[in-house]
């Protein structure tokens, strides 16, 4: 085949609905990534893919790539991409020194956590405590562990599944902010929420 | 804290989050039509919460669909009529790294990619390809790297 008139098959295929092929998307942050493409059995170089809203085929060939232009997605794609979960969301609750009492500021913030968990089918709740440099390693970790099952405990008394959820505690060892041995630091004294 | 302690500590606190002594990788958002979920011999319904585990395939009828999240934060939503294998996972929750190489024999998926898409290949040398994330479609090998994307796999 010239090499003519494989694109002209190449423009075919990608026109018609009939054929495999990858779609690249721009991010839900606005930004894009890149897709390589090998042939499968080792043949033949990498193509890679930098444009977003392009689509290439993925057929024995070498891949041809062409922008989406007006058309757009296929319906099926559309569709495809609305039936996606929604993405994991995160929260940060501070808690006051040396206990497993939560800061007045981060009060409100366990309804907020509630009603996401609410709004999501199959929603699971991981959780990691955390300290401050005040206190005996060991000690920290027993605290970080004690607050992430605050929080678990919490979540269990609204009525959710605590086979759902996860908690584990790291202790002083990811510092939100840096600071030397024994240093109280209201920043660090956290449990970070991940709903997923 | 002395850094080799530290090391230490990090390692063993891996080996102490809970969990079933299997692997479980993601779970299922939601499904409908016919949806399930291949476990070597047995099928499963793909119901909300059903968990996963690296080996399944996913698999739908002609109105089928599932949406899935896995525990680095990727998200798949597979189309109807298609067959897809979670062939392997491995995540380390604490270094935020590892591997994920999934197999579509046909049909639809989208992805948005997690966690895994962002582990450079570098501080893993002892197995080369143990490292982010491999589409593998009957022609082809993907190599998504952080971002969102659409494959359909024609079946011949």
């Amino acid at each position: 085949m010239s090499r003519r008139s494989i694109a002209i098959w190449g423009a075919f295929a990608l026109a018609g609905c009939a054929h495999s092929s990858v779609v690249l998307l721009p991010d839900e942050d606005g930004g894009h990534g890149e897709i390589g493409i090998r042939q499968a059995r080792g043949q033949g170089g990498e193509t890679v893919m930098r444009d977003a809203n392009s689509r290439a085929t993925l057929s024995a060939g070498q891949p041809t790539i062409q922008p989406l232009g007006a058309k757009g997605l296929k319906p099926t794609e559309a569709a495809l991409l609305a039936s996606l979960p929604p993405p994991p969301r995160s929260f940060t609750l501070y808690f006051l020194e040396g206990t497993t009492q939560i800061a007045a500021e981060s009060a409100g913030m366990l309804e907020q956590i509630h009603a996401e968990v609410a709004r999501r089918p199959g929603a699971e709740v991981q959780v990691t405590g955390h300290t401050d440099t005040v206190g005996s390693n060991a000690d920290n970790d027993v605290l970080s562990r004690k607050r992430a099952e605050e929080i678990v405990n919490w979540l269990a008394t609204k009525g959710f599944d605590r086979r759902m959820m996860s908690s584990v505690g790291r202790g002083e060892r990811e510092l939100k902010q840096h600071t030397a041995d024994n240093v109280a630091s209201a920043a660090n004294r956290r449990v970070e929420v991940l709903v997923r | 804290m002395l850094r080799q302690t530290r090391i230490l500590l990090c390692a063993s606190l891996t080996a102490l989050i809970p969990g079933p002594a299997f692997a479980e990788i993601g779970r299922i958002k939601s499904s409908s039509g016919i949806a399930t979920v291949e476990r070597g011999t047995t099928e499963l319904p793909a119901t909300t919460g059903q968990e996963l585990l690296a080996g399944d395939w996913l698999q739908t009828g002609k109105d089928g669909r599932i949406s899935l999240t896995f525990v680095d934060n990727t998200r798949f939503a597979v189309g109807p009529d298609s067959r897809i294998a979670l062939s392997r996972f491995e995540y380390n929750p604490t270094t935020q790294k590892g591997s994920f190489v999934a197999k579509v024999e046909r049909g639809t998926i989208a992805v948005v990619t997690g966690r895994i898409t962002k582990t450079r290949c570098d501080p893993m040398p002892a197995e080369a390809n143990a490292c982010g994330m491999q589409i593998e479609t009957p022609d082809s090998e993907i190599d998504p790297h952080g971002t969102r994307f659409i494959i359909t796999v024609v079946a011949k």
